[in-house]
């Protein structure tokens, strides 16, 4: 089968357009609000062992991990698939992601050829489980986040599935909005089937299929191109989602081990900490899914999403860890490990593709809740936000500030103050960009939000379930990691701060007092004194760095008018690169203390050397070598340590491209997280 | 008595001429002159050479706004915000530019942040006040505006849209203090909810305002010298025309004014035809405008944007899409695509010859013969054949494709982009394109009418009369209209019939004081209303109309509910909120007739001027050129042919028959 230029074009437009269809049809005959007016769905075509197209106004957490869904559908039904058949399915443990997602795959045959499934995923508002709305940040297993749908036919040779049917929405809120949203994925693959048709009946089935095969080769061939230009080799990284276990801070390690062999990359996170009985842990799919959004966003951004730019990468997530949940583990909050799995990969690839790379980015997905009982209104309200962070500054570049992240697609992340203050007994009282919270670098990791809600009402509850509290974005080649997420209350002037940082749960707030939400900033690149000085100068006129800050951090010193002072300027940096801490690395064999679930990697120093760099036990420290992205480890005072020196494991000499002997920079992690330190609520 | 309708485009100005006695029509197209638009419509006025004395009406559809906005080329512009705001302009909607891209780069403002000022003011949602307006930080940041030497101030107060006075007093001060500045107020400009879009579009008004102001003073001053004593008009977003003076005020509304013309004439043109439901495809040098009319009316939206910029505004709901004659084709990656990257006036495509070497969508049509190359474009442009040739040769080489083979491929991606606008606007909504007439305008419209037709599956294609000029048509035949809004959210339940009438009269008020201003009698005034309305808990709002003297609130429960209905398909059990009120005001205007195609001169056979080699899927075949200005009424030609005409050609593929209509549209239909 040939195909001319021309035609394979237009089938490849053909195909987007019958997708760009499918989007349509779900917004226009969904019945929840959260799909047709959040837009919190995606479509996708596949054909039978692979994904074809997907959109790029998609959510890339959602619509990535798809082809996971759809291939695990077709190991249990594939061979039983007829005409007229569809399978739902939603189950986390079998390619599903959260079980708010509900998938629709829907065969569509030429004769008695299956050539193609089109699939909707849809948040659904709510699949039963414990409360309304079914993700609960308190879910300790799965069966309090709703029902579990493996893949089942829910449509038969064209005949529903009533049992099916009943039994599902039986166990639903709002079963008839549920029954609306199933019929709107169904339009929506009909839509699809009728358009493959079309085109089918107009250039025939093999010609069609051979476009699809020449797309996702020509997407594999640039991917392939992409890796083989980068050095064979391991490249490692490691970073931590945030949990605490009976009020105590416990980090779970995620560790990455990256092998690029020719034209080949395997992500493996073999070493991740057990799965936990919160719903932080997350599905295979999920965690594939989001080694391909860095990759594809890393290394071929241009071209249109379809699964052939995947087919050189493959992911080892071993089962029963927080990147593969299992049964009975909970996996409603699955927007952690993504974000933390991407890090990885840019801390990994930082080490061999630098200048493709960012500083870490937003670093969390910031789920904040105030809500409570208006007397007023006589009304129940819960205000939402997720304000999007900074994200990592890059080689051509700042990062730009409060912007969502790569594996969000188009979403809106801040909420008009207008709307919030119209509907909820708030007052936005500011609503700013967040002074020297992005990563100083040559290049600026981008700034975060920071708002300051004030209730009007008697009272309100506050809950924020998030990472970075503890661990900011990192910055890579040099760059200072950036701000990490901060809440914390105000009232009569009074600053309040909670001493689990990013897991508050129903924390009472009363009127007039307000709460304070900052986002994350992004990690900076390259080194923060050879930032041009004229832009730190701009960047204090602009007001996204103070003038302390030009100083201390960027060495940048400013005369009354704001001009650069060249040669005071000179003299600070010199000072500012001569003060910094450098230590002998000594090889040791294990790096990490073990904790109650989970293990985190350790900085041994001599109690001269902390006192050197000012830290105490169990502050956190960066290691650096300014050759990649910056390490993390938690300081023990160790007077058996020489001073002078820091051991180091195998894994951490690799992440900073050292080898044993080499002076490795260590500065403790300054994070600006609290206002002032008060009054602590604990949350689980 | 004549009137001139004057459409400044990207490269070419065009002009009608309407002798309203006579019942003539005169055209011209001419180069635009980007720097002082003036210049080229002086120059066209002059080769039209009409008595200046006679010209009662001067409407003008003009892109100085849009440019300067999109750009970036506007006033220095400062934005004073409430205490605590200053960076809604800075942070916008946190949503990402770039998609699966860790090198999005940073949105650039259209302010700096260290423009933006803020003072001690603040109002609650509803209305009241929480902090008053401290007017020493006012004439604080009077004296810093005045030291920086701004052009334009923006005040954007939170919650401004429920009571504006705290930004009408802040104006005051900053009027008096600051001489010569542009002030607007968010109030002023968009009464709306959601600080973003209302800030958005307050700023982006200050911003083109100095230098639209500029422009049309020196186009007044130019006019006068050349004898003409007619007001002008400018058309607006929303399809009317608004005296020159109103525009000036809020420049902001005249961003699709060349674009609404279009429209406006198609309504008028495809209607009087016979045509009430159509798809208008306006394919220019660089872009293609599309919009749907169903029983001759356009949609609405307020969902628009220049650039990156929200643009609340009432405006005609045109789609646009980066294609057109100048869209460059090119692989990479493996991919084969044409535009979004365009050659434009400058370099132009490769056939200009002014030294574009990458092959464009003109050039493919130069290649297979459907551009001639005899006359030069709009009386200036030399085409030149073996460098389209050359420039396509050089891309079939690279892809394994003849030269004609080439072109011919160009084309058909063209035509599938063009096909995809199409569908943006009909399928995607739930629409059926194949009810529909195609009707191409633009230079290059007609040219690929017939083959996105047939992509859509669309039987009827309507080439107007004056194609090339037809948005300059629309100027003559547009109504002035002003839209008026006022945001006062509150649930059905909680309003009475009394409440929605006292406040749709209000803005029939302001909308008559604006009628009465621009000379219209009152028997020519009309106002129609309509609602923004969801349901509790939504984020969106349709547009509902309503009847001004609503007599009960179940009417507008009702009227929502059949919006929502044919929107969504079903309803919900949640309670139903009002968001803003909104009232059309029309200035009803005396309007431009085709007149009927006179018989003398026309025949079958004076038509055919001669034939040529065109391709046609691939296939070179000898086919017939024909002078749309020689075609009989009521004749049928069969494809394959060639149509052309001042401004304009048609292609008539083989499948096809044309035939002219006695209104003197071409219409094409699929054998």
């Amino acid at each position: 089968m040939t195909i001319d230029p021309i035609t394979l074009e237009v089938l490849t437009q053909a195909l987007i357009s019958a997708v760009r269809e499918m989007r349509a049809t779900v917004c226009r005959t969904a019945s929840s609000v959260a799909i047709y007016d959040a837009k919190d769905f995606s479509c996708g075509l596949f054909a039978p062992d692979s994904q074809v197209v997907a959109q790029s106004e998609d959510i890339g957490s959602h619509v990535v991990p798809m082809p996971w869904t759809v291939q695990v559908a077709m190991e249990k039904l594939g061979h039983t698939l007829k005409p007229g058949d569809a399978i739902l399915v939603n189950d986390p443990y079998t390619g599903g992601t959260h079980l708010n997602d509900v998938t629709v795959i829907y065969p569509v045959f030429a004769g008695d050829r299956l050539i193609f499934f089109p699939a909707v995923r849809a948040h659904w508002a709510d699949v039963g489980g414990a409360v309304p709305g079914s993700m609960s940040g308190k879910a300790t297993e799965i069966y309090q986040e709703g029902i579990r749908i493996p893949p089942i036919k829910i449509l038969e040779e064209g005949r529903h599935n009533e049992a099916a049917f009943e039994l599902l929405l039986a166990n639903m809120r709002l079963p008839e909005e549920r029954l609306g949203d199933l019929n709107a994925s169904f339009a929506a693959c009909r839509v699809a089937e009728m358009r493959i048709r079309e085109i089918c009946d107009k250039y025939g089935v093999d010609q069609l299929l051979e476009a699809v095969r020449i797309d996702l080769d020509r997407a594999e061939a640039r991917m392939r191109a992409c890796i083989s230009a980068l050095p064979d080799g391991e490249y490692r990284y490691e970073d931590y989602l945030e949990t605490y276990m009976g009020g105590r801070f416990e980090p779970l390690l995620l560790p990455l081990t990256l092998k690029i062999e020719g034209d080949r990359m395997i992500a493996d996170f073999t070493g991740a900490s057990p799965q936990v009985p919160f719903p932080v842990n997350s599905t295979a799919a999920v965690s594939s899914a989001s080694v391909f959004i860095a990759v594809k966003s890393i290394f071929d951004p241009a071209a249109p999403l379809n699964q052939g730019s995947f087919r050189p990468i493959e992911v080892i997530a071993p089962p029963g860890s927080i990147v593969n949940v299992q049964r009975p583990a909970p996996a409603g909050s699955h927007g952690e490990i993504r974000k933390r799995v991407i890090a990885t990969m840019v801390g990994a690839l930082s080490q061999v593709a630098p200048d493709k790379v960012a500083g870490d980015l937003c670093r969390t997905s910031f789920h904040n809740l105030l809500g409570g009982y208006d007397p007023v209104t006589g009304r129940e309200w819960v205000h939402y936000e997720w304000s999007a962070g900074g994200n990592g500054g890059f080689a051509e570049n700042d990062g730009p500030d409060v912007m969502a992240p790569i594996d969000w697609g188009d979403l809106v992340t801040v909420q008009s103050s207008e709307v919030i203050e119209m509907r909820m007994p708030l007052l936005v009282e500011s609503s700013r960009v967040s002074q020297d919270s992005g990563g100083a670098g040559t290049t600026r990791g981008g700034c975060s939000m920071e708002r300051v809600i004030r209730v009007l009402a008697p009272e309100a509850r506050y809950s924020l379930l998030s990472d970075g509290a503890v661990l900011p974005a990192f910055g890579v080649l040099g760059g200072m990691p950036g701000c990490p997420v901060g809440a914390w209350t105000e009232r009569e002037g009074e600053m309040l701060d909670f001493d689990t940082p990013g897991k508050i749960a129903g924390h009472p707030v009363e009127r007039d007092g307000a709460v304070v939400i900052r986002s994350a900033g992004g990690g900076g690149y390259g080194d923060p004194t050879e930032r041009p000085a004229e832009r730190v100068a701009e960047d204090v006129r602009e007001g996204y760095v103070s003038s302390a800050a030009a100083y201390h951090l960027y060495g940048v010193v400013l005369d009354q008018r704001g001009e650069v002072d060249g040669v005071a300027t000179a003299a600070q940096r010199k000072r500012l690169v001569g003060s910094r801490h450098s230590f002998r690395a000594v090889p040791v064999a294990d790096g990490f203390e073990a904790g109650r679930v989970s293990k985190r990697r350790i900085c041994r120093l001599h109690p001269s050397d902390a006192a050197k760099l000012d830290v105490e036990e169990d502050d956190i420290v960066e290691f650096d070598t300014r050759k990649a992205a910056a390490l993390r480890g938690w300081v023990r005072l160790d007077s058996g340590i020489s001073p002078g020196t820091v051991p180091l494991d195998e894994a951490g000499l690799a992440i900073l491209l050292a080898s044993a002997g080499e002076p490795i920079e260590i500065r403790r992690l300054d994070a600006r997280s609290r206002p002032a330190v008060g009054l602590a609520v604990a949350a689980e | 008595m004549t009137w001139l309708g004057v459409d400044v485009g990207g490269t070419f100005t065009d002009l009608v001429l309407f002798d309203e006695e006579a019942q003539d029509i005169r055209i011209l197209k001419t180069p635009s002159t980007p720097k002082d638009q003036s210049e080229g419509i002086l120059t066209g006025i002059r080769r039209l050479g009409f008595a200046p004395e006679a010209l009662t009406r001067f409407v003008h559809g003009t892109t100085v706004a849009t440019n300067t906005a999109l750009e970036r080329d506007g006033a220095k512009l400062a934005i004073v915000t409430t205490a605590g705001h200053k960076d809604v302009l800075v942070v916008g909607k946190g949503n990402r530019t770039v998609m699966y891209n860790i090198k999005a780069p940073p949105v650039r403002p259209l302010v700096r942040r260290s423009d933006c000022y803020e003072v001690r003011e603040r109002r609650r949602a509803d209305g009241s006040v929480q902090t008053p307006l401290n007017e020493d930080d006012v004439h604080a940041v009077a004296e810093r505006l005045a030291a920086d030497g701004v052009e334009a101030v923006a005040i954007c107060f939170l919650n401004a849209y429920a009571d504006d006075s705290h930004e009408r007093r802040c104006a005051e001060i900053l009027f008096e203090r600051l001489p010569g500045v542009v002030v607007a107020t968010s109030a002023e400009v968009l009464p709306e909810y959601r600080e973003f879009e209302r800030f958005s579009t307050t700023a982006l008004n200050a911003y083109v305002a100095p230098r639209l102001r500029r422009y049309v003073g020196r186009l007044r001053g130019q006019l006068r010298n050349a004898g003409l004593r007619a007001d002008v008009s400018i058309m607006t977003s929303n399809g009317g025309s608004l005296p020159a003076s109103r525009v000036e005020a809020l420049p902001i509304l005249s961003m699709l004014s060349g674009p609404a013309g279009g429209v406006i004439a198609a309504s008028a043109i495809g209607t009087a035809a016979g045509y009430p439901n159509l798809i208008t495809c306006d394919m220019g040098g660089t872009s293609t405008d599309v919009c749907l009319l169903r029983g001759g009316e356009y949609g609405m939206t307020t969902e628009g944007r220049v650039g990156v910029f929200p643009v609340k505004i009432r405006q005609i709901d045109i789609h646009t899409v980066g294609v057109g004659g100048g869209s460059i084709a090119s692989r990479a990656g493996g991919v084969l695509s044409v535009g979004p990257r365009s050659a434009g006036s400058m370099p132009g495509p490769a056939a200009f010859g002014r030294g574009g070497t990458e092959p464009t969508i003109t050039d493919a049509n130069v290649v297979l013969g459907r551009i001639g190359t005899d006359v030069p474009l709009g009386g200036e442009i030399q085409l030149d054949l073996e460098a389209a040739r050359s420039a396509v040769g050089r891309l079939g080489e690279d892809v394994g494709l003849e030269t004609e083979a080439m072109a011919d491929g160009i084309l058909r991606i063209a035509t599938v982009q063009l096909a995809m606008a199409i569908k943006e606007v009909s399928i995607l909504r739930g629409i059926d394109p194949r009810d529909f007439t195609l009707l191409p305008y633009g230079g290059a419209g007609a040219l690929h009418a017939a083959a996105i037709a047939e992509e859509l599956g669309m039987r009827q294609v309507l080439v107007p009369p004056l194609p090339g000029n037809f948005s300059a048509l629309g100027l003559l035949i547009a109504d002035l209209r002003r839209d008026l809004v006022q945001t006062r959210i509150a649930r059905t339940a909680e309003v009475t019939a009394d409440d929605v009438r006292a406040r749709l009269a209000d803005l029939v008020a302001a909308g008559t004081e604006e009628l009465d201003q621009a000379g219209f009698p009152a028997e020519r005034h009309r106002f129609v209303a309509s609602l923004d309305m969801r349901y509790s808990g939504q984020s969106f709002e349709l547009s509902v109309p309503v009847a001004l003297d609503v007599a009960e609130i179940g009417e507008i429960e009702k009227a929502f509910a059949e919006v929502y209905r044919a929107r969504y398909g079903g309803l919900t059990a949640a309670a139903v909120e009002i968001v803003s009120y909104r009232v059309a005001a029309w200035g009803l205007s005396e309007k431009l007739t085709l007149p009927q195609v006179r018989a003398e001169g026309r025949s079958a056979e004076a038509a055919e001027t001669g034939r040529r080699p065109i391709a046609f899927g691939g296939a070179a075949r000898d086919v017939p050129v024909l002078a749309r200005d020689r075609m009989p009424v009521g004749h049928t030609f069969s494809g394959p042919a060639l149509v052309e005409e001042d401004g304009a050609s048609t292609v008539v593929p083989p499948g096809w028959s044309a035939a002219l209509d006695p209104v003197g549209c071409l219409v094409l239909s699929r054998i």
